[in-house]
């Protein structure tokens, strides 16, 4: 028994990864079929108003899949993150860990990286289901596009997480550490209201996966990459740094 | 207060703090605490609530910093393991599970032989397979111990150990803590002072963040306790607990029971030619007489009262 079979046995035992799979699959199954017949669903609530809509194209049911994943599958994700960050309470656990370990990154590191590691193995999950039914109902999408644009969104994933480790070492409880983290996360794209900025920021690694499915040159995405590599660095050691100092 | 000095060729003390001090917010928590843990004692800090025992704990194994002063430990911060008052561990990791990974956070190599015999030590063994999170107050208390034991330490600190539990748990945990007794350091903070009086070598009493004495218990309850009589009586004895008070002698008479007074007196000879007369003259029924046990509770109101 170590620190990182511990925040396996978290994600086994508290069922998280089951939340974390179910909701990625869900809206990659769902992404897609409501793709193909939004025109028809919507069609059956509008009565006599005639309802058009452009032909779906492989890159809609993607859409549909980011769109929604990316709210409720991220405060999924931030919840179980908070649930593994939080772990100066209660105090008499975080006792437990504190007065026996000499650097806190020896606890952050594990809860870290394998929330992160199950977030972008449910992402994965969730888009090759995404995939296969886009296929199937819409059309071919490109391998090397798709594969890409799943690496800088499990890029922006960590990222989050990140985040995440940062609010938990602002505040104690995951109830509070969740909605600052996803404040925060809201936050990043408004800071695209500076021109200059726009183009740098994490949250444009979330339009890779559609971006590049659609022919946007990989380019594009170097400077949000590196922008959220360095961030989540940053953000880790700021949150190192914090909890370091933290008195139980 | 100045620490009393180690004896020559005594191994100096495994915790020394000097002019310890922690301020709240404007709240003084601990001020100028001298502390000295001699190695291999079991020592009790007690005080009241509020007094800062925990406080002083929690500086100790590094888990807040102190406002001024300094602490010095005569052992690695990995050899030093702390049992809270109450013990929390993720509740679905098994007793096993946790003295385990207690083991793996010093940096001990696995062992499940030594993880079996902490648990058969603090009585856990066959709740070895189950989550913690069924268990009793008792229980996690045990498995605080035996998660602090698993690893190995020189210096165990014991924030309220026996607080909470019944007395059959707290003769278990009093009765573990005398067993390591001379191969690791005990420091224990507890306001059980009966507790205290029975496994500690040496006491520090803190009120209000200050050391008000420290040193060996049984100098503390020899040198520091006015001297006192029980005087067993048959009832009513109203009248003579009047005749008594109103004696130059008596420093204080108090009601130890149904048949029995605790009279503390200013000094032993003035008692032993003066007691007798004047239960005799109060028309007392005396059954008994004898020098009252030193205990460290009215040592303990004494210092702090």
């Amino acid at each position: 028994m170590n620190l990182w079979r511990l925040e396996w046995f978290r994600l086994l035992r508290t069922r998280s990864w089951i939340a974390l799979a179910a909701v990625f699959l869900f809206f990659g199954l769902l992404g897609p079929i409501s793709a193909r017949y939004m025109e028809q669903i919507l069609q059956r609530f509008a009565g006599e108003v005639s309802v058009t809509l452009p032909p779906p194209t492989p890159a809609t049911g993607l859409e549909q899949y980011l769109g929604n994943v990316m709210q409720i599958g991220l405060l999924v994700v931030l919840a179980v993150a908070a649930g593994a960050l939080a772990f100066d309470q209660p105090v008499e656990r975080a006792a437990f860990y504190r007065s026996r370990v000499r650097r806190v990154w020896t606890l952050l590191a594990p809860r870290y990286v394998v929330v992160t590691l199950a977030t972008v193995a449910a992402f994965v999950l969730g888009t090759l289901g995404a995939w296969y039914e886009t296929v199937v109902l819409l059309g071919k999408l490109p391998v090397g596009a798709m594969l890409l644009g799943m690496l800088l969104t499990s890029l922006y994933l960590a990222f989050a997480v990140a985040v995440t480790a940062a609010a938990a070492s602002v505040v104690r409880t995951p109830l509070a550490i969740v909605p600052i983290a996803a404040g925060l996360l809201i936050a990043v794209p408004l800071l695209g209201l500076i021109g200059p900025l726009r183009d740098w920021l994490p949250s444009v690694l979330l339009g890779s996966l559609v971006g590049l499915a659609v022919g946007v040159p990989p380019v594009e995405y170097v400077r949000p990459a590196l922008l959220t590599l360095a961030a989540t660095a940053v953000l880790l050691w700021l949150a190192a740094a914090r909890l370091g100092r933290r008195e139980l | 207060m100045t620490p009393p000095a180690p004896a020559a060729g005594d191994a100096p003390p495994l915790v020394t703090t000097r002019g310890l001090g922690k301020v709240y917010g404007g709240v003084v928590a601990l001020a100028d605490v001298d502390l000295v843990v001699p190695r291999g004692s079991v020592y009790g800090v007690v005080g009241p609530n509020g007094a800062g025992k925990t406080t002083l704990l929690s500086i100790l194994v590094g888990l807040k910093q102190p406002t001024s002063g300094s602490v010095t430990l005569g052992v690695a911060r990995e050899r030093i393991a702390l049992v809270p008052d109450t013990p929390s561990f993720e509740p679905w990791l098994t007793a096993r599970e946790v003295v385990a990974l207690a083991r793996s956070l010093v940096a001990l190599a696995p062992s499940a032989e030594a993880v079996d015999a902490t648990l058969r030590r603090t009585g856990l063994a066959d709740a070895a397979d189950r989550a913690n999170g069924g268990f009793s107050r008792g229980m996690l208390q045990r498995l605080g111990l035996a998660a602090a034991m698993a690893g190995e330490p020189t210096l165990l600190v014991l924030d309220e150990p026996a607080a909470a539990l019944d007395p059959a748990g707290r003769r278990d945990v009093l009765d573990l803590v005398s067993d390591l007794r001379g191969g690791t350091t005990i420091l224990f903070s507890s306001h059980i002072l009966v507790d205290v009086q029975q496994v500690c070598d040496t006491i520090g009493i803190l009120r209000d963040g200050r050391l008000l004495f420290q040193g060996a218990t049984r100098d503390l309850l020899a040198g520091k306790a006015a001297p006192a009589f029980t005087v067993r009586l048959r009832p009513p004895f109203d009248g003579v607990v009047d005749a008594l008070e109103a004696a130059p002698w008596v420093h204080l008479v108090e009601r130890a029971g149904l048949d029995r007074l605790r009279v503390t007196v200013a000094s032993t000879d003035a008692a032993e030619t003066e007691l007798v007369r004047t239960l005799a003259d109060a028309g007392a029924r005396v059954v008994g007489i004898a020098p009252a046990e030193v205990d460290l509770e009215h040592v303990f109101l004494e210092l702090t009262g």
